[in-house]
């Protein structure tokens, strides 16, 4: 795509992004909070998947980090919400570093068994009640009260929106300036060939621990986020079922696109309500997900807005191609390099 | 064997490497010299991978001492020796698939930067002249491998010819004092050999490297060599110039067979 044609492109999704909810209930905006929070979740699959082609099956216990930090503390301790969720995504990038210690000498079906492991470790021992109630709160759960930010409160349901709008948006930008930059080309060298990666002066150790890390800490945010637009903490939201889930909706969108993040997580809220409107139970969500995976991973094996991208970059490039011709003079000019033959003595 | 008497860049000192109860490389010795390109040759299952793996890093010798530039390099991993000024070709070439020429190259001037993820992901003004800089050099490249109209291919989609030459570029554009070429003719036709020859050649002359070739091809091994060692059972065979290799019985017995006779 064109940067033009990228920037016109995003201005129109955000003003989109930024107009269209003013108008929406105060319900669907809530949806659509939740969305862009599920959406960073989605995000930082991008990150591990899609650059370093690591599987995790446990994002959501990061996610728990950040959730239980900010709620344990928020509620229990009277911390402000801008110090807790700070030290949840910290620990939640410190947890995903020592998930990614194994993963070092992992890869493939090993390392999602291993992610599934911390998933159900986390679901059935760290957050049962009983094993460590101060953090999980035991049978109750945590109520945590909306912050303000800057000195806005984000007690309404606009304001908030606005407020993880613009949290995802830099966060996206964040990831999309790792894929362009050096970040990016490091990490999706050591998944295409780790030996070449390392002779020629990565430190995969290093770089491995860091994108796990980084995408724990994006998912702790995702987790601290969740507290505060839930308005409350308890356990059975973070476990293996909503990490299989986004998962299998990251593969479907396309791990390897930024914009994939924000599909991903709306299609995760707006998929299970839309089937309650047409009075279809909820549950057919996942069903219908892993039937779309089937079809994706045979049409589409990058995923869905990753093929809409190309697609579309493709279209833009031949009608702009058609309004202005390139003149086919661009004969090379090779003088230093040879092609000769016959050397042999 | 004729004395040489310049600088050693590369010494391999009484290396042996078992694996289980296969002796892969007993006690064997090698020297590049700054500014030789030196072949290694002998048949398969000689052990000349084994001992490359040893001087990169990607596998520890049992014994023996691996020294570059006058530093014992044994106990470090391979990232590390590529920061010495080391740097390797691949025989099964290794590229980064999903990444485009340009990219590949790219990469390999960023891992010798030490700028981080968060200067990435706010783009400083460093990482944002990095990045130029390493385009620069990855572009520069990329014309002196004549590869300039592929910068935006994707390293798949490359013909294994131009694959090979993107190969030896990747480990050129981090500036290296040695390069290791993993059996760079493998693959290639007559033709496109004698072009490898005269490219590596000229690569000797334009980035002042030295090389450690290692090869079944005789006619690039015997064309571009200053000296060669045999290997032969894990064992180093001989060494010399090219011209007393072909001559050497002993070498035509265990490897070259009637093909030079």
């Amino acid at each position: 795509m064109s940067a033009r044609a990228r920037r016109v492109g995003l201005l129109v999704v955000a003003v989109i992004a930024i107009a269209w909810p003013a108008i929406l209930s105060d319900y669907s905006r809530s949806l659509a909070t939740d969305g862009l929070i599920s959406g960073l979740i989605v995000l930082s699959l991008v990150l591990l998947t899609g650059f370093v082609g690591q599987i995790s099956f446990c994002q959501y216990s990061f996610a728990a980090v950040g959730a239980f930090t900010v709620g344990s503390l928020v509620a229990a301790h009277h911390w402000s919400f801008w110090l807790a969720m700070p030290l949840g995504v910290f620990g939640a990038a410190v947890v995903g570093a020592l998930v990614g210690i194994p993963a070092l000498r992992l890869s493939g079906l090993f390392l999602t068994i291993l992610t599934v492991a911390v998933a159900l470790f986390f679901d059935r021992f760290i957050l049962a009640s009983g094993t460590w109630d101060a953090f999980s709160g035991g049978l109750s759960s945590f109520v945590v009260g909306r912050p303000s930010f800057l000195g806005v409160h984000l007690d309404t349901s606009y304001r908030f929106y606005l407020f993880v709008l613009g949290t995802f948006s830099l966060c996206s930008l964040g990831v999309w300036n790792f894929r362009r930059g050096k970040t990016g080309r490091v990490l999706r060298a050591i998944r295409d060939a780790e030996v070449a990666a390392s002779t020629l002066g990565i430190n995969l150790t290093a770089w491995k621990l860091a994108a796990f890390a980084t995408s724990a800490a994006l998912a702790g945010l995702a987790g601290a986020l969740l507290a505060v637009s839930i308005g409350s903490v308890s356990t059975g939201g973070y476990d293996l079922v909503h990490s299989l889930g986004v998962a299998a909706v990251a593969t479907v969108m396309g791990v390897n696109s930024v914009a994939s993040a924000a599909a991903g997580g709306l299609f995760l809220v707006f998929g299970p309500e839309i089937l309650r409107h047409l009075g279809v139970s909820s549950q057919w969500f996942n069903l219908i997900t892993g039937a779309l995976l089937i079809v994706q991973l045979i049409v589409t094996p990058d995923g869905m807005v990753t093929d809409f991208q190309h697609k579309l970059g493709h279209l833009l490039r031949h009608r702009a191609a058609r309004k202005a011709p390139v003149p086919a003079t661009e004969l090379d000019v090779r003088d230093d390099v040879p092609v000769r033959t016959g050397v042999r003595s | 064997m004729t004395p040489r008497f310049s600088a050693a860049l590369l010494e391999a000192e009484h290396v042996t490497v078992r694996f289980g109860g296969v002796t892969a490389l007993d006690d064997a010795s090698l020297r590049v010299n700054a500014g030789e390109i030196v072949g290694l040759i002998g048949p398969n299952g000689a052990g000349k991978t084994t001992f490359f793996n040893c001087v990169t890093g990607v596998l520890k010798p049992d014994t023996g001492l691996v020294t570059f530039d006058g530093v014992e390099v044994g106990g470090l991993p391979p990232h590390r020796r590529s920061r010495l000024g080391m740097a390797r070709t691949f025989q099964n070439l290794q590229l980064f698939s999903g990444l485009t020429a340009l990219e590949n190259l790219m990469v390999a001037v960023d891992a010798h930067s030490s700028r981080g993820m968060l200067a990435d992901a706010f783009r400083t003004p460093l990482a944002l002249f990095e990045e130029r800089r390493a385009e620069e050099r990855a572009r520069a490249l990329l014309h002196f491998l004549n590869l300039s109209d592929r910068a935006d291919t994707l390293a798949s989609d490359l013909p294994v010819g131009l694959q090979r030459r993107l190969d030896l570029g990747r480990a050129l554009v981090g500036r290296p004092r040695l390069l290791l070429l993993d059996e760079p003719a493998a693959g290639l036709d007559t033709r496109e050999t004698a072009d490898l020859a005269e490219l590596l050649l000229r690569v000797r002359d334009r980035f002042n490297v030295t090389m450690l070739l290692v090869d079944h091809d005789m006619a690039l091994v015997m064309r571009v060599c200053d000296h060669i060692y045999v290997l032969d059972f894990g064992k180093m065979l001989t060494e010399g110039p090219p011209a007393e290799i072909r001559q050497n019985e002993t070498v035509i017995r265990a490897y070259l067979g009637e093909a030079v006779s």
